[in-house]
């Protein structure tokens, strides 16, 4: 109980510290701040697959360009409801995540990783090559942030970067209390015994092979959420989503803060985007800064920043009381 | 006595040139708490496991309840009331006891998809998880993660996540190998209870032939995939092909039992 209320503060000083950060923050900080939400709920959702399950995909990639490109055409053919927009972008995102998760969770381990990352590959080239529909490598571009329409003809406006930061919020906020959710469910249980034996849960009456399916679409909408918030941030939607580099992304930030816990992705995600930004400045291999960053963190913090620092203070607190 | 529970027809299972399985025609009775025993290498494990679905019939049909599971996957069976234990330890290693014991529980009750209720206020499943691990006698133990527990304690795990799913055959792989005494008997004392209140009908594979003996009501003694002898314990221990397998470490327990 005692854990819960720290955890329910905690939380709670997070999202009210998000909330000032457009009043006193200058443009730069408000745009990078809706990046690292972005990342947070590509990689919070993708860790109900990696941390929860146990499966390592690289294809996710595919999922979040499904939601960019989804609410990029939706926009385009149909309504620039934003709203409407981003649901049309998670439409797509769960119908590619069928398809290719119907193809893959007969696999594990390494076969579904490389599974998944032919598949993303695929929906990468798909994209580049239809360009009467994609627009090919220009992307879709031009994607504009309508007002969001509410009862009573009231007009809630996301044009400027300010007002469209609570936008992000909303659904960040969102995004994170549902994985928070599943993951104290009885599902999320379920999905931790796939992880922990596979096998020994379909003897204890587990269908396996559909829970893996159910995460993988789960995860892959959270993707498309991601991607389709992108796709309104940056105003276009570009085929370097569905690339694998991207894919890896997730990835890279669940390792950095730590897959056992659902804050780990989040203070990934922000180390991450930080990093970036700030090695960017003094050269451009940033990656090259960032890999020996990350060799760092996994060869000394085994379980990502969050869960060596929780470590940390679990025994210091064992210690203040023994 | 009514149709058996589970019966096989013409049940064949080869590993490359080894049979493990050969026509067997088995039959089990609702009720009749039967050991399997044999040399090692006689197919008992095989056997569990073409019943239970772990692994996949070569030929043969196996019914349950008069319905064909030949073909069907595991958690069916486990849905329709067949599960089993492992020989070596095989639970969920990073959850805690409470938590391994929960799952069968969740399944069996339709509410493992349940995606955002907390668990904690599933108060049905929470009471079941607990009547089970006292039960097992693991309710000290529900906190704590499964690969801080002993030995023994692990295998009344084992058999507690099997008992979860509230099967009516319960298949147990020798379920007391590297047990202490104490615990030995503790598990068997439970099996018996359990086997009296009558909802699970158990099937035991056990190489303890103490163990065999004084738990079982019927024998059945595999030899190199086929059936060599089945009975009750008093028609095995009279039987002469037995004594003839067994010769070597095992014929001094069959005969010293012989003589209580």
């Amino acid at each position: 109980m005692r854990a819960q209320t720290r955890n329910a503060v905690a939380a709670s000083a997070v999202l009210l510290a998000l909330c000032a950060v457009p009043f006193l923050a200058g443009k730069f900080a408000i745009y990078l701040t809706m990046r690292i939400m972005l990342l947070g709920i590509f990689a919070v959702g993708y860790n109900l697959l990696l941390g929860q399950t146990g499966l390592l995909s690289f294809g996710h990639g595919a999922f979040y360009a499904a939601g960019a490109y989804g609410l990029g055409l939706f926009g385009a053919h149909v309504s620039t409801h934003p709203l409407l927009g981003v649901a049309a972008g998670v439409a797509a995102a769960v119908l590619v995540a069928l398809l290719i998760g119907y193809l893959c969770v007969r696999h594990t381990e390494i076969y579904f990783a490389m599974l998944t990352l032919a598949c993303g590959m695929m929906v990468f080239s798909l994209i580049w090559n239809l360009r009467e529909i994609t627009g090919g490598d220009d992307g879709l571009i031009g994607i504009m942030r309508a007002p969001v329409p509410l009862f009573g003809g009231i007009k809630i406006p996301i044009g400027t970067d300010g007002q469209f930061y609570f936008f992000v919020l909303f659904f960040f906020a969102l995004g994170v209390w549902v994985v928070h959710r599943i993951r104290q469910s009885p599902f999320g249980l379920a999905l931790a015994g796939i992880r922990e034996n596979a096998r020994r849960s379909e003897f204890a009456g587990v269908p396996v092979r559909r829970y893996r399916l159910a995460v993988f679409v789960l995860s892959g909408a959270f993707a498309g959420l991601a991607g389709s918030l992108e796709a309104l941030l940056e105003s276009n939607a570009r085929p370097f989503m569905a690339h694998w580099t991207h894919s890896a992304e997730p990835v890279l930030v669940s390792l950095l803060g730590g897959m056992s816990s659902l804050a780990g992705p989040l203070v990934g995600g922000a180390i991450y985007i930080a990093m970036r930004e700030i090695i960017q400045r003094f050269t451009e291999n940033w990656m090259l800064w960032f890999g020996i960053v990350l060799l760092v963190i996994i060869l000394g913090f085994r379980g990502g920043v969050v869960g060596t620092l929780s470590a940390l203070f679990r025994k210091a607190a064992a210690k203040g009381e023994g | 006595m009514g149709e058996p529970l589970l019966t096989t027809q013409k049940l064949s299972n080869h590993f490359g040139m080894v049979c493990t399985a050969r026509d067997l025609d088995l039959s089990f009775e609702r009720g009749v708490l039967t050991s399997i025993i044999g040399p090692n290498g006689a197919g008992k494990s095989t056997l569990i496991n073409l019943l239970t679905g772990h692994l996949p019939v070569q030929s043969g049909t196996i019914r349950f309840q008069g319905r064909d599971i030949t073909r069907l996957p595991i958690h069916k069976r486990v849905r329709m009331g067949i599960c089993r234990s492992f020989q070596i330890v095989n639970v969920f290693p990073e959850l805690t006891v409470a938590q391994n014991v929960m799952i069968p529980v969740l399944a069996r009750t339709g509410r493992s998809w349940r995606p955002i209720r907390s668990l904690s206020r599933e108060t049905t499943v929470l009471r079941e998880t607990e009547a089970m691990l006292t039960k097992v006698g693991l309710l000290p133990e529900r906190d704590t993660p499964a690969t801080a527990l002993s030995h023994g304690d692990l295998r009344l795990l084992e058999v507690g996540v099997a008992l979860a799913a509230a099967p009516m055959l319960l298949f147990l792989d020798e379920p007391t190998a590297g047990m202490n005494p104490v615990e030995r008997v503790r598990l068997l004392e439970n099996i018996r209870q359990l086997a009296r209140e009558g909802r699970t009908t158990f099937v035991v594979v056990e190489h303890d032939m103490d163990v065999v003996f004084s738990l079982s009501e019927r024998i059945i003694v595999l030899h190199r995939g086929e059936v060599l002898c089945d009975g009750t314990p008093a028609q095995v221990r009279g039987d002469a092909k037995v004594r003839e397998v067994y010769l070597g470490d095992d014929v001094s327990d069959l005969f010293r039992i012989n003589e209580e």
